[in-house]
């Protein structure tokens, strides 16, 4: 887990980056505080044609198809000056509202997929959700499948290609989630304090004077 | 139009031409010339006919002796027995094999096709046909005696036809017959079998082919015996219609070729059944598990995850790529940099 801003690696329950203090706060200053309203596929950038934006559309149905307590939003614009994708990715994710997304898929469910084509960078944001599944270097693989359509301009179908390697990646973890889910579980756990572990000691203690007395009892 | 006249004029023209004719000697230019000496080419501006070359050389005869009576005999007398160690390979027990060369006097390529044509034979005709290949000019030892060796091995089983066929040299061969029909055919019929079998093998010079066209020739006139034996009249070798002798050969030669292809064939087609069910189920089981896996649902684990950074829903930031240039490909843009960083 790391900081949309620095880049530096947070712990699981940072309120705030501990190395520059970014929060969504100081991306709501820089991007908006409102709620924002858009579709699932957000061409804001005019990059994909009506055929194109059919076939990204059932790409997208497909993910949600096969994983159905998740979907991917694709969001296209051009960014300018503030053009730091980490950030406003956060920031979308977060602060919009997806019409066309099913209301029991909350954002904690989302992917989504930035592209600026006037800055030429992609970037992907995921909720809460899959937070134990999808680990940075996936999301960095999944965006090299696409790089050599989007060098080209083949925006469409870069998307499409990101988005079977996307499905292969989830594929692959809903699987050893299935077999092991105990490893994902600790991911995401609070880190322990501490007090857990005299608490537990404690326990353990107290536990084994109970077994002690309920056995004098029987005897 | 214009090319029309031109076609016109050039036909017109072509058949208006004419040949100059040739020169032509006069009697007096001729004898001038004869009289002056011989003349290079005179011959053929005469019309006088050519003299023979034939007839000329007919007319001066070589003087070579005639070979002596000696001389031929020797030339038609057998050299060695065969070899002692091979005696008991040829005549020690029945044949398992319809074709008998221990020697190895056959190619390995022809002893196969030979053998192939003659368990062809086999199967097709109810004479089966033996054959003992000899080298040409051996001699069978004079302690085995064929006929005795015939009635110790071939009175019983199927009726048989034993050849011994003197390789290079067919017109010494020699045929008999299992006991069993040895009185329904008549030793003439067999000598005749014989000679039409050995005149086709002169139409060969190849010793290989010689006894190729012998076998297809014998089991021509085997065909014929079997008639024999259930009443029908022997033909003579003219009578042997001449599409079953070219369906004979034909056989013969294909068959032999054909041998190892229709063995090859005869494999697969047993194998062809349970190995096309296989690879159909392999298929459908393929094509099933991927329409499967195509249509399967998955689903995660939900854990509660403390949120971060104060997002509600997300924190979870991945990666960032650029594709402005091919110059900076996806490989080295792994180590993932502030945005800051990188533009600076």
């Amino acid at each position: 887990m790391k900081c949309p801003r620095c880049v530096q690696r947070i712990h699981r329950a940072a309120a705030s980056c501990p190395h520059c203090g970014f929060t969504l706060a100081d991306a709501d200053a820089r991007f908006g505080a409102e709620e924002v309203r858009i579709g699932r596929l957000t061409d804001s950038a005019g990059i994909l044609r009506r055929g194109e934006r059919e076939r990204v559309t059932a790409a997208l149905d497909r993910v949600t198809q096969r994983f159905p307590q998740v979907f991917v939003a694709i969001y296209t614009g051009a960014l300018g000056e503030v053009s730091n994708l980490r950030q406003f990715g956060f920031w979308l994710l977060n602060r919009s509202a997806f019409e066309d997304v099913p209301v029991n898929l909350p954002n904690e469910a989302g992917i989504l997929l930035t592209i600026d084509p006037e800055s030429k960078a992609a970037g992907m944001v995921f909720g809460y959700l899959l937070d134990p599944f999808l680990e940075e270097a996936d999301t960095f693989d999944c965006l090299s499948r696409a790089h050599a359509y989007w060098l080209e301009g083949l925006y469409a179908d870069g998307i499409v290609r990101l988005l079977g390697h996307l499905e292969g990646i989830l594929v692959k973890r809903s699987r050893q989630a299935r077999r092991d889910p105990e490893t994902f579980e600790r991911k995401v756990l609070p880190p322990r304090q501490l007090g857990d572990l005299v608490r537990r000691i404690r326990e353990g203690h107290r536990q084994g004077v109970d077994e002690e007395a309920t056995v004098e009892v029987k005897k | 139009m214009r090319i029309f006249c031109w076609l016109l004029l050039g036909t017109l023209n072509a058949l208006a031409y004419e040949e100059p004719l040739l020169p032509e000697w006069s009697p007096k230019e001729r004898e001038q010339l004869e009289s002056m000496g011989w003349v290079a080419g005179g011959l053929l501006l005469t019309n006088d006919p050519v003299p023979d070359e034939a007839e000329a050389q007919k007319e001066a005869p070589l003087a070579v002796e005639a070979p002596s009576a000696g001389e031929i005999a020797d030339d038609a007398t057998p050299s060695p027995e065969i070899a002692e160690k091979y005696l008991p390979a040829y005549f020690a027990e029945r044949p398992t094999s319809f074709l008998i060369d221990p020697q190895g006097l056959l190619s390995a390529a022809d002893y196969r096709d030979r053998l192939s044509f003659l368990t062809y034979h086999a199967s097709d005709s109810a004479i089966d046909l033996y054959v003992y290949v000899i080298g040409g000019n051996q001699e069978i030892p004079g302690q085995v005696r064929e006929e005795e060796m015939i009635e110790r091995f071939f009175s019983e089983g199927r009726p048989a036809a034993i050849v011994f066929y003197y390789l290079g040299m067919p017109q010494r061969s020699e045929v008999y017959l299992s006991p069993s029909i040895t009185d329904a055919i008549s030793a003439a019929e067999q000598q005749r079998a014989l000679a039409s079998s050995v005149m086709q093998a002169f139409e060969k010079l190849n010793p290989a082919e010689q006894i190729e066209s012998f076998l297809v020739q014998m089991s021509i006139r085997i065909y014929w015996m079997e008639r024999m034996l259930g009443g029908a009249p022997a033909p003579s070798s003219d009578e042997v219609p001449i599409a079953d002798r070219r369906l004979a050969m034909k056989r013969g030669s294909e068959h032999a070729k054909g041998e190892s292809i229709a063995a090859i064939q005869a494999k697969a087609m047993k194998y062809a059944g349970p190995a096309g069910i296989g690879m159909g189920g392999f298929c459908i089981v393929v094509m099933v598990g991927y329409w499967l896996r195509r249509r399967a649902l998955y689903r995660f684990p939900e854990f509660d995850v403390e949120p971060r950074l104060g997002g509600a829903h997300a924190a979870g930031v991945g990666a960032v790529i650029s594709f402005a240039s091919a110059n900076l490909p996806p490989a080295s843009q792994r180590d993932q940099v502030p945005d800051y960083l990188r533009r600076a």
